[in-house]
């Protein structure tokens, strides 16, 4: 046994002296992401959560983009764009000799081939596309046009996101969701894809525009926000990019060790209310609740003042945005309550729904508070009840909760993809509240024809005052981004549109 | 012997086929709707209707039943919902890190078990005794991941010797793969600096998942080494002069050993359960960590394959743990 032990101890002294060489890749050469979210696919056609997107964001590009840290639209793989006067159509005429990280060619058929594709796969992210496309002819090698059902003015906005990101037609299946490893047509394409753990991405040296900054990035994909930060905490990552624990990045900005930033989002989160479902047929007890509501103690008491409260759907900092929704009156929640006849031995009796993980591990403080400002108006009981994402989803679309918590992410950065989704009687129960108004189906048509900002965001007042009477929803807080870095990582950028730009990073 | 092993075999298949009825059922019976998990809340009914006909979700349950049992038995384990690709593929790409795991749980479970529990037989009463005891209904009352916590605590981030995730650091893979198993890999490759790493991420969680594991084994060894340390043969072989440290180590373990095999081979099934919790806490990717992962998107092919997959593993080590059995203590046949 001794002498076992021996052996062992002489073997692991040995390694030690042979190992523990430097790596062979320079550290300067890498920067490590870590991050709590998922990717679940990165076929531009599927793809359609935040950390699919964002990857999608750094690997390819499309025919135009965001200026970094604005919301200006550039070209990108397009050289310069017309649109015909009644806004039906859009020629594209394409930069000369675009080549995909495989070394394909990038020309007018690719993109045909790859918007053609979107709405046949109808996947997720399709409906952006089929929505709006009526056909696309391509022209010349350089040239081609996209046809469009209707006039639609956040079109462009649409052409900035991942789903109108041109595929390899050779790699690509036209009727199949491609699972391997991505073609790029962006700063960085994808070396090594470690399904549900890690994905190693490398310049694409076939990319035409500023070359990213560092050679390798490395995004690891933590469980949640308590391994993400005691691997923070332990050096073993360079940036933390979505999301750590409210508290514990108020820790974080306290430690001298790391540098942290704050920034806009366009996340919102809100109330939804079935309108189909009783008590919440009622206009008055939604028009209730939302009086009752207190978002500055939920800001403050649930996420440590590192979100904002929101008084409409269209989040602040986005043209068009009205803060109509009443602020908190306990005292109006109470007399509107009354006026219906409930009493503290005859109370409103609800239900709050809300789902324990998608949204963080703050979610259940969150029901939490809310269950209480209702109640303080002592003529509400509000029980909570909570599903699993899968089961959530599911419900909501079958009309089964009758009130819950819910959040949004825009496709384009517009206002319209604050209001379509959620007010538009064909689009209003894919949100579960089942919302009709003809008036606003009309404001909001109205509104995706013109062209004029100006005259587009009046229309978007008067569909925010009608929400504001109707009450379908509650808007709550809009999101803040948060990232922490060590300090010698440079090139942080927290975008409005929020793409987490990965080769803008550097380490010093 | 042989038709020892074969009855085993033939033993196990029922359980198998009753775990694979119980999850296929229970996956139906819940709430949730995989096409909509899968699609996301925006999909249009009509994709929705047609995705169903696809994944044969719209034919009877009994149907889908028998289908399900059909390709099973062809080791078709269906196709991921969330990747497409076969089931079966993935959990053998991530099985050999679940292995390493374990394996390595697994020594440090018995190291500490055999010694310890041992010991404290020999010396009943003492404090060494009563030190055993406590800790073993301490440790057994441990949430895995809790403790995986503070190790990472302490390890981790307050003295920073060991890295608290992942299997290991990045660019330290062996090149080439030849098991999965980084350790071997790195061994067989003889890259050393790839093997210091892997063994470094390999402490933690197997010192977790080993020291709640090693609770029972302490206790069963005991409790079996006080029970052979009162037989004859150990007083006869005092009588004889032979050495108290043979008495114990050569006579009494060797002979408290086929009942605390048995149980350690079952000990496997809690084995594997514990390695989904470890696995989620030091991100290590093996099966645990994928179950989870598609658990959250109700991936109903992934999560029946891996459930499967772990029911077969399981009952493989039993099968074996009942061979090696009757092997040492040809009265089991019988």
């Amino acid at each position: 046994m001794r002498k076992f032990l021996s052996l062992i101890i002489a073997f692991f002294v040995l390694v030690s002296l042979i190992g523990g060489k430097a790596f062979a890749i320079s550290s300067k050469n890498y920067i490590i992401i870590g991050t709590t979210d998922k990717i679940s696919s990165l076929d531009p056609a599927k793809g359609y959560d935040y950390l699919s997107c964002n990857i999608l964001q750094n690997i390819m590009e499309g025919l135009v983009k965001y200026i970094p840290g604005t919301t200006k639209i550039v070209p990108g793989l397009a050289k310069s764009w017309k649109i015909s006067k009644d806004g039906l159509v859009y020629t594209f005429y394409l930069k000369k000799g675009l080549k995909f990280s495989n070394g394909d060619p990038i020309n007018a058929k690719v993109f045909k081939f790859s918007i053609d594709r979107v709405i046949k796969l109808k996947q997720d992210p399709s409906f952006l596309l089929s929505d709006v496309v009526k056909k696309v002819e391509v022209v010349n090698d350089t040239e081609f046009k996209i046809y469009l059902k209707y006039p639609f003015a956040p079109f462009i906005n649409i052409l900035a996101f991942t789903v109108s990101y041109p595929v390899d037609p050779k790699v690509y299946s036209k009727d199949k969701v491609y699972n391997g490893i991505p073609v790029a047509s962006g700063p960085y394409m994808v070396k090594k894809w470690v399904r549900g753990q890690q994905i190693e991405l490398v310049r694409n040296l076939y990319y035409s525009g500023k070359k990213a900054k560092t050679p390798i990035i490395l995004v690891k994909l933590y469980r949640n926000a308590n391994t993400l930060y005691i691997a923070l905490l332990n050096g073993e990552i360079d940036v933390a990019y979505r999301t750590l624990l409210p508290q514990q990045f108020a820790k974080i900005q306290k430690n001298k060790h790391f540098i942290s930033m704050v920034g806009p989002s366009p996340f919102i989160r809100e109330i939804v209310f079935n309108v189909k479902y009783k008590p919440f047929t009622n206009r008055k007890i939604r028009e209730a609740i939302a009086y009752a509501v207190d978002r500055k103690q939920i800001v403050k008491d649930v996420f440590n003042n590192q979100v904002t409260p929101l008084y409409t759907l269209i989040p602040k900092g986005m043209w068009g945005h009205k803060p109509v929704m009443p602020h908190h009156n306990i005292k109006k929640a109470v007399e509107i309550l009354k006026s219906l006849g409930y009493s503290k031995s005859n109370p409103l009796k609800i239900t709050l729904w809300y789902s324990p993980s998608h949204y963080g591990s703050t979610e259940a403080a969150l029901a939490l508070t809310i269950k209480n400002q209702l109640e303080k108006t002592g003529l509400i009981k509000c029980q909570l009840k909570s599903a699993e994402w899968a089961t959530y989803v599911d419900y909501w679309n079958k009309g089964v909760m009758g009130m819950f918590l819910l959040g949004w992410y825009p496709d384009y950065f517009d206002p319209d993809d604050y209001m379509w989704p959620f007010l538009a009687s064909s689009a209003s129960n894919g949100m579960g509240s089942f919302y009709s108004n003809k008036k606003v189906d009309e404001l909001l048509l109205k509104a995706r024809k013109v062209v004029n900002k100006k005259e587009r965001a009046k229309i978007y007042y008067q569909v925010q005052q009608i929400m504001a009477k109707d009450v379908p929803y509650v808007p709550l807080f809009q999101g803040k981004q948060r990232v922490v870095a060590k300090p010698n990582i440079k090139g942080l950028l927290l975008d409005p549109v929020q793409i987490f730009r990965y080769y803008l990073l550097y380490k010093k | 012997m042989k038709s020892y092993i074969l009855t085993r075999i033939g033993l196990s298949i029922p359980m198998i086929l009753i775990i694979l009825t119980i999850v296929f059922f229970v996956l139906r019976v819940l709430p949730g709707n995989p096409v909509l998990a899968m699609l996301g809340p925006k999909a249009p009914p009509s994709v929705v209707k047609a995705m169903e006909h696809q994944m044969g979700l719209d034919k009877p349950i009994l149907v889908q039943y028998v289908d399900y049992l059909k390709n099973i038995a062809k080791g078709d384990f269906g196709h991921s919902t969330v990747t497409g690709m076969p089931v079966l593929k993935e959990l053998m790409q991530k099985f050999p890190a679940t292995l390493e795991l374990t394996i390595f749980s697994m020594v440090v479970a018995v190291f500490i078990g055999i010694f310890y529990g041992t010991i404290a037989a020999y010396k009943l009463g003492s404090p060494i005794d009563i030190s055993a005891r406590i800790y073993s209904i301490f440790v057994y009352s441990f949430p895995v991941f809790w403790f995986g916590l503070m190790l990472q605590l302490i390890f981790g981030v307050w003295l920073h010797w060991l890295p608290v995730s992942g299997e290991s650091s990045p660019f330290m893979t062996p090149d080439p793969i030849h098991t999965g198993i980084y350790i071997l890999d790195a061994i067989i490759n003889g890259q050393w600096d790839v093997l210091k790493d892997s063994l470094e991420h390999l402490i933690l969680p197997s010192l977790t998942l080993g020291i709640v594991i090693s609770s029972i084994f302490v206790r069963m060894v005991r409790a079996n080494v006080v029970l052979t340390l009162s037989q004859q043969f150990v007083v006869a072989a005092r009588a004889r002069g032979v050495k108290e440290k043979t008495v114990l180590f050569k006579h009494a373990l060797k002979n408290a050993l086929p009942p605390i095999l048995t149980i350690m081979g079952l000990q496997f099934a809690l084995l594997l359960g514990g390695a989904v919790l470890t696995e989620v806490t030091f991100s290590w990717p093996g099966i645990g960590s994928y179950l989870v992962n598609r658990i959250h998107s109700r991936d109903f092919a992934a999560i029946q394959g891996t459930i499967v997959f772990f029911a077969i593993f399981v009952a493989i080590i039993s099968i074996l743990v009942d061979v090696i059995n009757a092997w040492i203590n040809p009265r089991v046949r019988y």
